[in-house]
């Protein structure tokens, strides 16, 4: 079994790896592409700050991937050794797809990746009979994934009033229009942090939520998220950050000049205040997708010459495959191991 | 290179306006051209003339080639903070000034300038002179457009932008005043000219006043893209 634990500990930390190369990056992008700020000044803000977020407020998600999804307890009653297993092949099957995403350049979210392959695990599970298919937790899951549309759109409707407000008090009241940009900037300095606590906060859990579940089922925690699984996962991250995540952010930076410092600053805002309410409520989204729907937000307020909306449509057949497909992976990869392990 | 990076964040397509601006510029670069060209032309040397039409044909086809590309730059699902019909309605006019430009230089190619008296020639000077002048205006005015956006179309802005319309309406309205003038003076003087001279310089006159007139309705048109938002 520790071989196992060490096995979901590297699988993790590949996750958080993804994430902080990926998503983190993806987040902190549009200030680089604003000018607000340097590229070392942000991998500098996000490692602080996506480390505090998931260190403080990393935990209520966590909670939900971790049991929330799937009756964690109620399947260790039966057989606690299943769900290290279950564990293991989820975040295997999440960061195996998310890996192809990332080869072939699809917006796909890996939070619900992991949604989707911890699901497949209790899936399978009821199908062995170890508990019923009642017993998934469907409302909790519905919940998630209403809140994979309501983010986006949320994201939207926050970015549209931001950029108003700022529209009508300055842009439209400017006298000197650099200056006001310029002022911009320092505000980008703060939602750039703000972006990075918010991001930490909710997307930790997409590496360690599994790993907590075996951990406490194998008796090695206690009933809380301990911090240095937290730990574990921040690190990671901000470590995908430094090693490939800067180039990320380089390339969404040269692609997005079009956002000014007003711009930038209204879709920060508005992305990092609905991640760090979802983390709030214990819902683990995308935050990736949070922000593009804060963009058209901004777009449709006047903000931006052109916004594309095709993107739409591209995260939305990236929903409706990854839930599942990574629930199938997930799965196929348990029922693998049980003939190894078991 | 690829990538490998999982992004969306190509929902910030790329802005029309700037290559925009750019037709724009391309548009009097070829009028400033054109200018040069009829006092060669006034002047009788046909070598400086081919030279000009030249570099007016190359800018036309420059200008061909942007507005080939912002058109093709918004498909439907691209949203513009203007009516895209207005900006390509737009385009098409602010187009036509380097066609005008590049069909009066051809026409000046065509036909020598030897019988014609000194005060025609002035006039076509005169005329050309103001045809550029709302030509450049113009230009200025499709400078603006960068500001209307940094606002995001601020009253103030806006404000500034319409000033300068009916400005550029003025310098056309000069324009079509000269045009009868000259065309007065060119008939005055058709024993001199001669029959197939007179005719040519008709077409002369229409060719140079076009200019005017595309970049008045131009501004026509920037004017309903911006009020109709």
């Amino acid at each position: 079994m520790d071989l196992l634990v060490i096995a979901l500990i590297l699988a993790g930390l590949y996750m958080a790896w993804n994430i902080g190369a990926n998503d983190l990056a993806n987040a902190m992008g549009t200030s680089v592409g604003t000018g607000a700020l340097t590229l070392k000044q942000v991998i500098i803000i996000a490692a602080v700050f996506e480390f505090l977020g998931a260190v403080l407020f990393g935990e209520r998600v966590t909670t939900t991937i971790a049991k929330g999804i799937v009756p964690i307890d109620m399947i260790s009653i039966v057989q606690p050794d299943i769900v290290v297993l279950g564990m293991l092949a989820a975040i295997l099957a999440a960061g195996f797809w998310v890996t192809l995403a990332t080869f072939y350049n699809l917006p796909v979210s890996t939070s619900h990746s992991i949604v989707g392959s911890v699901l497949g695990f209790g899936l399978i599970a009821a199908h062995n009979g170890i508990i019923s298919f009642s017993d998934i937790h469907w409302g909790e899951l519905t919940r998630i994934i209403a809140s994979w549309f309501i983010s986006p759109a949320l994201g939207a409707v926050l970015a549209y009033l931001t950029f108003s407000v700022i529209r009508k008090l300055f842009l439209h009241r400017a006298k000197d229009l650099p200056l006001v940009e310029k002022k911009f900037i320092s505000l980008q300095l703060i939602t750039a942090c703000y972006m990075a606590f918010a991001h930490g906060s909710n997307d930790v859990a997409n590496a360690v939520g599994p790993l907590t579940a075996a951990l406490k089922v194998m008796g090695v925690l206690g009933v809380e998220v301990p911090v240095w699984i937290l730990v574990m996962g921040g690190l990671g991250m901000v470590i995908g950050m430094a090693t490939w995540g800067y180039k990320v952010v380089e390339t969404i930076g040269s692609k997005i000049t079009e956002l000014t410092p007003t711009r930038g600053f209204s879709a920060e805002f508005a992305t990092a205040s609905v991640v760090l309410f979802h983390s709030f409520s214990s819902l683990p989204i995308s935050t990736t997708h949070t922000l593009v729907g804060s963009v058209i937000g901004v777009g449709l307020a006047g903000g931006i010459a052109a916004v594309d909306l095709r993107v739409i449509w591209k995260i939305i057949s990236s929903w409706v495959a990854t839930v599942p497909i990574a629930a199938l992976t997930s799965a196929l990869i348990f029922v693998g191991f049980e003939v190894i392990f078991l | 290179m690829k990538d490998y990076i999982r992004s969306v964040l190509d929902v910030v397509a790329e802005s029309p306006f700037v290559p925009l601006e750019a037709h724009a510029k391309k548009g009097v670069l070829a009028v400033e051209k054109l200018a040069e060209a009829m006092e060669a032309y006034c002047a009788g040397n046909q070598a400086i003339l081919e030279e000009r039409t030249g570099e007016i044909d190359k800018l036309e086809h420059e200008a061909d080639k942007l507005k080939q590309k912002i058109r093709a730059g918004i498909p439907s699902t691209v949203r513009l903070p203007v009516n895209k019909k207005d900006l390509l309605s737009f385009l098409k006019q602010q187009d036509s000034i380097a066609d005008y430009a590049q069909a009066a230089a051809y026409w000046m190619t065509l036909r020598p300038c030897r019988t014609i008296p000194e005060e025609i020639k002035e006039g076509f000077l005169e005329l050309m002179n103001t045809s550029l002048k709302t030509a450049r205006l113009y230009n200025e005015l499709a400078g603006e457009l960068y500001k209307l956006l940094a606002t995001s179309f601020s009253k103030e802005q806006i404000k500034e932008t319409m000033t300068i319309i009916p400005e550029v309406e003025k310098l056309e309205h000069d324009v079509d005043v000269l045009e009868t003038a000259l065309l007065k003076k060119i008939f005055e003087n058709e024993d001199a000219i001669g029959g197939s001279g007179v005719c040519h310089l008709i077409g002369l006159v229409e060719r140079v006043g076009g200019i005017a007139d595309k970049s008045a309705s131009a501004a026509d048109r920037l004017r309903t893209m911006i009020l109709r938002r």
